[in-house]
């Protein structure tokens, strides 16, 4: 099943260890092998993708910085053209729509894939460059001397791993950012919870459904009444010969209402707009993942003597864009860069491993993090934003298109007091004003 | 407990109407490599009985996992269907009274698309 060469560990000391072999791990073992570092990648997982679940789509560009022109040789599922915004009430839907033959074409902006198979590739070409990829096995803790990392104590018998530096890329749940003390854990109102469900249907069937042209592919956002008032989103993309279609709640409000995240997911699949693009598409897997929403405030220490950490770990997701992957790519590199800077000097103190925060900083890492840092907690305290107002939408929309005795005048007053009577201008306003403060 | 829950397997012919897709269904299209040793357990079942009135666990967890067991008076752990997604350690039990920790290596869930 497994293309990577499971290679039995010996007592070898490495330049750099990298815990997890997902987007922003692999990052970082293409980067180090090229910069000629000696480096392994530990992976507990049958395979290098096996354990990693996303939406998902993968961008362009900051791939192809990790893997040039990818899209010749990855396995992707399709180029994605057409973005579409619905907000849905349960009957009906306003949707905004974006469509470019621009992404088409190459160097293209995104693609559908799947973690498992993309992932796996990806490690391809780490081995390729000389990296180590161990599969099969479970990091359980930090090895430490004093307040330095120095290894990893793996799930194997004589299982000490020696590293001059270890990268952390183990994904949302921080198991040994936490024991390094980095992270003090993901709190519940910095995370969505999401599931997932792949749904197979002829090609030529979703081409007509989703109105594609061959091989392409379209990926929606949905926001409403799918979510049953938990601020969340729903999700269909189109992949080759299936449909990924999900649902993502913010966890804290999930739990205080105990609602159950596939019930949501059902409910998303039964409306109408959505039931008619994947009626009988068969099942094929049902997957659930965490995404860290925290954005820059809920980021942990990102370096410690010997320690850097990349990806999930670090709590690196744009939930406004739905980014996740690229920023895991770009912060694993990122992070080796600044590990081959260190091998250089001959240091990996904390001290010198701070050039990755700075560098961080710098970037449209931080840069977008921090733009959005307020976005998480802003719709966990205005869940009418996921219910309100995309009923008002719909109503203001319905009244317009509906043809009738009233005069447009007429209407345009009528949805001006229904607007009114649901939401009081005062406080209107302030939703705007609060909305467009934080979201720029 | 868990053979009748996770083995019904489905298969193509059946009524695929999404109201009609429940978990079990769900985690029988994913494929598991279960460890012998589960990776789950309830810290104290003293807090389950008397303090969690709602059993948060069994409706936050998306493999629905935890089953409240009244005979018993304590939470099952379906531990072979898992998806280590990290809800029960990260505030889907609100009480924080779930002990998780990846399967060995290896083991747990496989994902083929992911």
């Amino acid at each position: 099943m497994s293309d990577i060469t499971n290679i039995p560990i010996t007592t070898d000391r490495f330049d750099a260890i990298i815990v997890g072999a997902g987007p922003a791990g692999l990052s970082a073992a293409c980067t180090l092998a090229d910069g000629g570092a000696r480096v392994a990648v530990i992976e507990r997982g049958d395979w290098p993708g096996s354990k990693n679940m996303m939406g998902g789509l993968v961008f362009s560009q900051p791939t192809a910085q990790v893997a040039p022109e990818f899209w010749k040789k990855a396995p992707l599922e399709r180029h994605i053209t057409r973005r579409e915004m619905w907000l849905t009430t349960g009957e009906s839907v306003v949707r905004a729509a974006y469509e470019s033959t621009d992404f088409g074409a190459e160097p293209y902006n995104s693609f559908s894939v799947f973690r498992s198979r993309f992932d796996k590739w990806l490690a391809g070409e780490a081995r390729a460059k000389g990296a180590i990829i161990i599969t099969e096995t479970l990091v359980e803790d930090l090895l430490m001397e004093g307040d330095r990392v120095v290894g990893v104590r793996t799930g194997r018998p004589e299982g000490d791993l020696e590293a001059d530096v270890v990268i952390l890329c183990e994904g949302v749940n921080p198991f040994l950012a936490e024991k390094a003390g980095l992270s003090k854990g993901v709190k519940p109102e910095s995370l969505a919870l999401a599931v997932k469900e792949v749904l197979a249907l002829p090609r030529e069937k979703l081409e007509d459904r989703f109105n594609l042209d061959e091989g392409n592919g379209a990926a929606y956002e949905v926001i409403g009444e799918i979510t049953g008032g938990i601020p969340g989103t729903g999700f269909i993309y189109t992949n080759r010969d299936t449909v990924s279609i999900g649902v993502g709640v913010i966890l804290k409000d999930m739990v205080d209402q105990t609602a159950e995240a596939y019930a949501l997911l059902e409910r998303f699949k039964a409306q109408p707009q959505v039931q008619r693009l994947i009626h009988g598409a068969s099942p094929r897997e049902y997957a659930a993942h965490l995404i860290p929403e925290g954005g820059y405030r809920g980021m942990p220490r990102l370096h410690g003597n010997g320690v850097l950490i990349a990806g999930d770990a670090a709590g690196m997701v744009n939930a406004v864009f739905t980014e996740g992957a690229n920023l895991a790519l770009l912060s694993g590199k990122m992070a080796a860069e600044t590990v081959l800077r260190a091998m250089e000097c001959g240091s990996f103190e904390a001290i010198t491993l701070d050039h990755y925060r700075q560098q961080l900083e710098k970037s449209i890492i931080m840069k977008d993090l921090k733009t959005f840092q307020d976005v998480t907690p802003f719709l966990s305290s205005h869940p009418h934003f996921f219910t309100m107002y995309p009923e008002l939408a719909s109503a203001a929309v319905k009244e317009l298109l509906t043809v009738d005795s009233l005069s447009k005048a007429d209407k345009m007053h009528l949805i001006i007091k229904l607007v009114r009577s649901q939401r009081p201008a005062r406080k209107l306003m302030k939703d705007l004003y609060d909305g467009w403060r934080t979201f720029s | 407990m868990s053979d009748d829950r996770r083995n019904r397997l489905p298969s193509d012919d059946r009524d695929w109407t999404p109201s009609k897709l429940s978990v079990t269904d769900k985690l029988g299209l994913t494929k598991f490599k279960p460890d012998a040793e589960p990776h789950l357990s309830v810290k104290d079942k003293e807090v389950c009985q008397a303090t969690c009135r709602r059993k948060y666990c069994t409706h936050t967890c998306p493999a629905q996992v935890y089953r409240w067991e009244e005979e018993e008076e304590s939470i099952s752990i379906a531990y072979e269907g898992c998806l280590e997604c990290g809800t029960c350690r990260s505030g889907g039990c609100p009480y924080d009274n779930i002990e998780m920790s990846y399967p060995r290596g290896g083991y747990g869930v496989q994902y083929r698309f992911g």
